[in-house]
């Protein structure tokens, strides 16, 4: 369809422009805008972490556009709810994709959706940018235009291994949740042990979720009484499996995931959380970036872990943002390779915002982002290369850390 | 093995009720029931309602919570099971599929998919020759021994429990000779929605409160009743044990992750050798 430019439109249009460079002085007049989606999990089992992410997305595309955009050009942000469901975030996928035109997917959270929406985004050589955990993420990323933000779940395994064997545990037994995420992580968390000289004295293995009774599988865990119990799972199936751990009478420690020990589990089981110890990766505490989030998020600096995602959020739309000024181009092949320019390497001027980021770019120098969420490094297959780790111990009801693992890159 | 007899039991002692109440519904109304699941949710939520939200103490709040899950499962015979009694066993069927993602979905809306617990503190076991027990496992098997007899009782001696055996046994007679089957229909769904509201509650304090609470029941409790001869009260508490006995052997020789299917291979196994159960009678078709 041709659209019909009338003088008095041309008139406006124009007014528009100036009105607009007013503000910001260096947007092309009648370029392009640049678009990029948000698909996250604001509601379903992501919904605790979901609006923080869309948020930190939000704030730096306003926070651009502000200062000029992108290449000259504005970035048109369009946000989406995943619901943490894969088949909502396909048909959300499809919209960005077909509809929207965005270069890059940024926010998925649970492995299921990072990979349901893979195949569409692939076909249609659009960047993902997420927080999941699956080793099957690198693995079906053909195009090499998957970036993910949180550490492989091998990587939480090894971690929170290394933090028990700091609290000077010497015997360990293993049980997971049948499935992707915690499956292998006992696998690197009982390699770990081994290989600092501790045991695993039983044979590890797995249930599934929904069952009936978790006697059993207790019983199994914890035959040949040993001093700490590995158990990592989802907030659901762990719940009546600490019951059952309570009430087998077991003094040992046990050791789970932070996700599956939140506020409702702590409910749930009431005082019996007591003691209970679990890790996950967190944003590094007093790093200019995370001090910087804060200040953006309107929080307090407590010293303790906020916004665990949130701030993923923010290292996902600066990186993207600082790649396309860098590739000169929304070509996405160009802006993938870019995303490793300007997040990874040594010898670099160091940045901790978009807009710092993207002056030194401008002025011809080569930068490397670190972000709120880790140092943002990425292995060849655009996996983050490390995180702080932290372990945190419940004391009456509530979350103490009592030991952290800071990843020196 | 002392141990595993003892897990089998408080096993034995969580679908033993409900799987006596599936058995009764069955033997009453020709055909198998599949809204048991959003039946037990509804009372484990009902329960947490009166325990946690308005803070009564959890024996009170668990007669409350049958009474309204009584009130709740004579309520859908009346809205959706009456009006369909001409339809085939497999129509009704379908729709108590239909009604129990209903109830788990409505069950969603209020309260959402997070986990919940009663108020009652979890407590350490006690231990004697080798073995451990909670006090809340002895109150489940006390309790599923309790309902045994009470609907030993009921059946045997009462003037409702004749006309119930009698419904049971031949529908038209029944009518024939009198029995107001309508009510002998209406009690059973009310006796039988008390006992699954006792199993939310029961289920609730030894898994965890959440929507799919009463799903993950479904299958043992279907096989304890197929076991036991399905519509024979008194063979579904054994089915209860034996479904209790085999999940907690299976887990000795195959990887956990099997466990699941236990259920689904004594219905398989019953269904080629023995259709009519353990006590059932083999029907006559004419």
């Amino acid at each position: 369809m041709n659209k019909l430019i009338t003088r008095r439109r041309a008139l406006q249009g124009t007014a528009a422009a100036f009105a607009a460079t007013a503000i910001a002085p260096k947007l092309v007049l009648g370029a392009d805008p640049i678009n990029v989606g948000s698909l996250t999990p604001n509601t379903g089992g992501g919904g605790p972490f979901g609006p923080n992410i869309a948020a930190a997305h939000r704030r730096v595309v306003e926070e651009v556009n502000a200062a000029g955009g992108v290449l000259g050009r504005e970035v048109q942000l369009t946000q989406e709810n995943s619901e943490t469901n894969p088949e909502t975030a396909v048909r959300a996928a499809d919209k960005l994709i077909n509809v929207n035109q965005v270069i890059g997917i940024l926010g998925t959270w649970s492995s299921s959706v990072t990979l349901g929406i893979m195949p569409k985004c692939q076909e249609a050589g659009v960047i993902q940018m997420c927080t999941s955990s699956s080793a099957d993420i690198p693995a079906k990323d053909e195009k090499g235009l998957v970036f993910n933000f949180q550490a492989l779940s091998p990587v939480w395994g090894d971690a929170i291994a290394d933090l028990a064997l700091r609290r000077g545990f010497k015997t360990f037994s293993l049980m997971a949740l049948n499935n992707d995420f915690t499956g292998s992580m006992i696998d690197a968390f009982a390699a770990k042990v081994k290989a600092k000289g501790a045991q695993v004295i039983n044979e590890p293995f797995f249930y599934n979720g929904g069952q009936s009774s978790y006697r059993t599988e207790v019983e199994q865990l914890i035959a040949g009484d040993p001093e700490a119990v590995f158990i990592p799972a989802y907030v659901t199936d762990f719940t009546a499996v600490y019951k059952e751990i309570f009430r087998s009478g077991y003094e040992g420690q046990v050791i789970s995931v932070s996700i599956a020990t939140g506020d409702k589990f702590k409910e749930a089981v009431g005082e019996a959380a007591n003691g209970l110890l679990h890790g996950v990766p967190v944003p590094p505490i007093g790093s200019k970036a995370y001090a910087m989030y804060l200040q953006e998020a309107g929080l307090e600096d407590t010293g303790e872990v906020q916004h665990p995602f949130g701030t993923a959020g923010r290292d996902q739309m600066s990186s993207l943002l600082l790649a396309v000024e860098k590739a000169g181009s929304t070509d996405t092949a160009k802006v993938a390779k870019a995303i490793w320019e300007v997040t990874t390497g040594p010898g670099k001027k160091e940045v901790f915002s978009v807009l710092e980021g993207l002056e030194a770019i401008r002025a011809g120098e080569e930068i490397n982002y670190s972000g709120a969420s880790s140092s943002v490094e990425f292995d060849n297959e655009g996996m983050v290369l490390g995180r702080d780790f932290q372990l945190t111990e419940v004391q009456d009801g509530k979350d103490v850390v009592v030991e952290r693992l800071e990843f020196k890159g | 093995m002392g141990q595993v007899l003892i897990n089998a039991l408080v096993n034995a002692a969580l679908i033993g009720p409900p799987a006596v109440a599936f058995s009764m519904l069955f033997g009453i109304l020709r055909f198998p029931n599949f809204a048991i699941g959003g039946y037990i949710t509804v009372g484990a939520f009902a329960v947490f309602a009166f325990n946690v939200t308005l803070g009564l103490p959890l024996v009170l709040a668990t007669l409350l919570g049958m009474a309204v899950t009584g009130a709740l499962v004579w309520l859908s015979d009346e809205i959706v099971f009456k009006p369909m009694r001409e339809h085939s066993p497999i129509t009704l069927l379908i729709v108590s599929i239909a009604l129990t993602l209903i109830l788990e979905q409505g069950v969603r809306l209020f309260w959402g998919a997070d986990v919940r617990g009663f108020d009652l503190p979890l407590t350490r076991p006690m231990k004697f020759a080798g073995m451990r027990i909670t006090v809340e496992q002895v109150w489940i098997i006390g309790l599923a021994l309790a309902v045994a007899s009470l609907t030993h009782a009921i059946l045997r001696y009462t003037r409702i429990g004749k006309a119930m055996r009698a419904t049971s046994d031949n529908f038209m007679l029944a009518q024939v000779r009198g029995i107001n089957t309508g009510r002998v229909i209406a009690f059973t769904w009310l006796y039988c929605g008390a006992l699954f509201g006792l199993t939310g509650t029961l289920g609730g304090l030894d898994l965890v409160i959440e929507p799919l609470l009463g799903w993950n029941l479904t299958i043992p409790i279907f096989a304890a009743a197929i076991l036991g001869g399905i519509g024979s009260a008194y063979g579904a508490m054994l089915g209860a044990l034996l479904v209790g006995i085999a999940e907690e052997l299976t887990v000795l020789v195959l990887p956990s992750t099997y466990k699941v299917g236990v259920g689904f291979i004594i219905i398989a196994l019953l269904l080629l050798l023995r259709p009519q159960g353990l006590f059932g009678e083999a029907q006559i078709k004419k």
